[in-house]
């Protein structure tokens, strides 16, 4: 990509000197080049730029879809969302689902890669196994964990009892819920940031690991003072990649525990947003919450570009 | 996505090594990888467990799958839930939906995000930049910072469900093929992932199918297009992953049980009837197998295509 982005040798501006047929092969690629971008810049600007600045303005007004009127309304629908509890709690309840999932399934996806990074047979079966719930659908696997988490006849319970434990009501009871729902957010990170981990174990350089070899040390002293310093970037990353993504969970906080959960326990940002925009359908608040949420997203997306040092790439 | 921005680098960089690094094996280190072997396969079996109940419930009897305590497998393997499930809720519609509109994203997203991320590669004009700035730009932009006013263009495009000129008195898209198929079609991701790789094509080619008189079209869709198959293969897959799997969208513009996907028509049918756990397990296994069967034929672009993108 670096290759590409210099200045490239035909430049139009420059194009007065150049003889006739440089000059047309300039239009023609210019002109080739709108059409080809057309639909896909329509599309965009209709989908994603209308209606991002749309959010914008929708949160300092007051927007009543029934009536069809839009007024001025500065600050107020902050005001009005910061003295809403349950929008409050919720953003406790993103924060201690983001706190709790992503340093759990990251340290399991670093462990699992570097056991995987071997030459092993039954390799991509082993990683075909963890990566699979990340391509299945959210929904439907939060169903299969409801129906483990089932009280009476569930899988859990039934384990627990096992060993003479009476297992909770998980998802109906406000003190475990959240767990619930931690869990099953842990099972369904791992696999992609075990695949990134992968990623960037192949990257390393293998020459430390024979100093590592010839000093005598063994798997786990390698892996605290060789592996994981060296992974120290991809840790960044997968760690800034995880908390954006948490922020923004919502299919299996929506199905494993209905409403906001057991009197509101489980309610995540995203959950408050959908409820208030449409069932609520108080618009211009639900995008004031979006635009809280953005503000989020923004400062973790800022902070990982420092620490991921992208500007330079993509320039 | 917010998150996509984030796999700039993972995409900017060179393909991954193909070989991993070698370990030099002696037979002491045989204990050590037969260790191995028992972690990741533990590892393997506790990721999978969710999978193996869902099937093994699918395929219990009534009286099994509400026995206390539970029985690891049912006493006798009930295949008729699968078409009970398919009679008792619409899921076979609900299937063939999620099919039609996976595809239909797939060819759009495609099909546009090719022609885009070759024109932002390869084909100099001005405002070249901006554009690409745009697309970066778009490719940050989380859900849920877009997803009220779309609902809101969706409702009052005009002229359609009962729509005025402005877009008033109806229902617009919602409820129709249109909403379901037409927003979510397109991804700036797939656009920049193609133009990375239309980046890394040499010139001489584009030079030489000039000559040869082929109009840039043509060395688009003829010369350069076949040249990142990989990264058609990828983009393909994942699109189609994603929207198979999607459920906010589809959630908020369809009531109808005609146009009900398949995740949509799951979570339906689990708030409609709380203890039909037979029914519901086979409509998971039905809404999840066609993505692990996928994935497992697949894995090379898959795997390929997440490590590039990190996470969406």
């Amino acid at each position: 990509m670096v290759a590409t982005l210099a200045p490239a040798p035909v430049k139009a501006d420059a194009s007065e000197k150049r003889p006739p047929r440089r000059r047309r092969l300039g239009r023609d690629r210019s002109r080739a080049a709108w059409l080809m971008l057309a639909p896909a810049a329509i599309h965009l600007v209709w989908w994603i730029g209308f209606p991002v600045l749309a959010t914008f303005v929708l949160a300092f007004t007051h927007y009543d879809v029934l009536a069809g009127t839009v007024s001025w309304a500065g600050l107020d629908n902050f005001r009005e969302i910061f003295a809403d509890e349950v929008w409050n709690l919720s953003i406790w309840h993103t924060v201690v689902y983001t706190f709790f999932t992503v340093p759990v399934s990251m340290a399991i996806a670093v462990v699992l890669a570097v056991l995987l990074n071997a030459k092993l047979r039954a390799r991509a079966w082993y990683r075909a196994a963890i990566f699979m719930p990340h391509v299945t659908a959210t929904v439907a696997i939060a169903l299969v964990w409801m129906w483990m988490f089932e009280p009476n006849i569930g899988l859990f319970n039934a384990l627990l009892a096992m060993v003479g434990v009476a297992g909770p009501a998980w998802l109906s009871d406000p003190s475990w819920a959240m767990s619930a729902v931690i869990a099953v957010g842990v099972w369904k990170g791992i696999g992609v940031k075990m695949l990134i981990y992968l990623a960037a174990l192949q990257g390393l350089p293998g020459e430390l690991y024979e100093a590592a070899d010839i000093d005598g040390a063994s798997g786990p002293r390698k892996f605290w003072s060789v592996t994981l310093p060296l992974l120290r970037p991809a840790t960044f990353f997968v760690f800034v990649v995880s908390m954006i993504d948490a922020f923004q969970v919502f299919d299996q906080v929506y199905v494993l525990t209905p409403q906001g959960g057991p009197a509101n326990s489980t309610t995540v940002m995203t959950y408050e947003i959908y409820r208030t925009a449409f069932s609520e359908f108080r618009i211009s608040t639900a995008c004031a919450q979006s635009l809280v949420l953005f503000g989020f997203l923004l400062v973790l997306t800022l902070i990982s570009r420092r620490l991921t040092g992208r500007d330079e790439d993509v320039n | 996505m917010s998150t996509e921005i984030l796999t700039v680098q993972a995409a900017a960089a060179p393909p991954p090594q193909a070989t991993p690094r070698r370990r030099r094996r002696t037979p002491g280190q045989l204990a050590g990888r037969t260790a191995l072997h028992l972690l990741l396969a533990t590892g393997a079996v506790v990721m999978a467990v969710p999978f193996v109940w869902m099937m093994i419930s699918s395929l219990k009897s009534h009286a099994d799958i509400s026995a206390y305590p539970p029985r690891l497998l049912p006493t006798e393997w009930v295949w008729s839930n699968y078409p009970e499930a398919l009679a008792f809720a619409p899921f076979g519609t609900y299937f063939r939906n999620s099919f039609f509109i996976a595809v239909g994203h797939t060819v759009i997203n495609v099909a546009l995000a090719t022609m885009a991320g070759y024109a932002l590669a390869r084909l100099p004009f001005k405002g070249r930049t901006v554009v690409f700035m745009g697309v970066l730009a778009m490719m940050m932009i989380p859900t849920y910072t877009k997803i009220v006013p779309q609902y809101l263009i969706a409702k009052s495009m005009p002229f359609f469900g009962g729509n005025d000129y402005l877009g008033r008195g109806g229902y617009g898209w919602l409820d129709s093929w249109w909403a379901l198929i037409i927003p979510g079609a397109l991804t700036p991701f797939a656009i920049f992932l193609f133009r990375q790789f239309y980046l890394s094509l040499p010139r001489e080619l584009e030079e030489a199918a000039r000559i040869d008189g082929l109009g840039e079209f043509g060395i688009f869709a003829r010369i350069m297009t076949p040249l990142v198959k990989p990264a058609v293969a990828t983009v393909a897959l994942l699109t189609f992953e994603h929207s198979w799997n999607n459920f906010l969208w589809p959630l908020l513009v369809t009531t109808r049980d005609e146009l009900r996907v398949i995740q949509v028509g799951l979570a339906a049918f689990q708030q409609a009837e709380r203890t039909e756990w037979a029914y519901l397990m086979a409509g998971s296994t039905l809404a999840t197998v066609p993505m692990i069967m996928l994935f497992l034929f697949t894995q090379r672009y898959f795997v390929q295509g997440f490590a590039t993108v990190g996470i969406k």
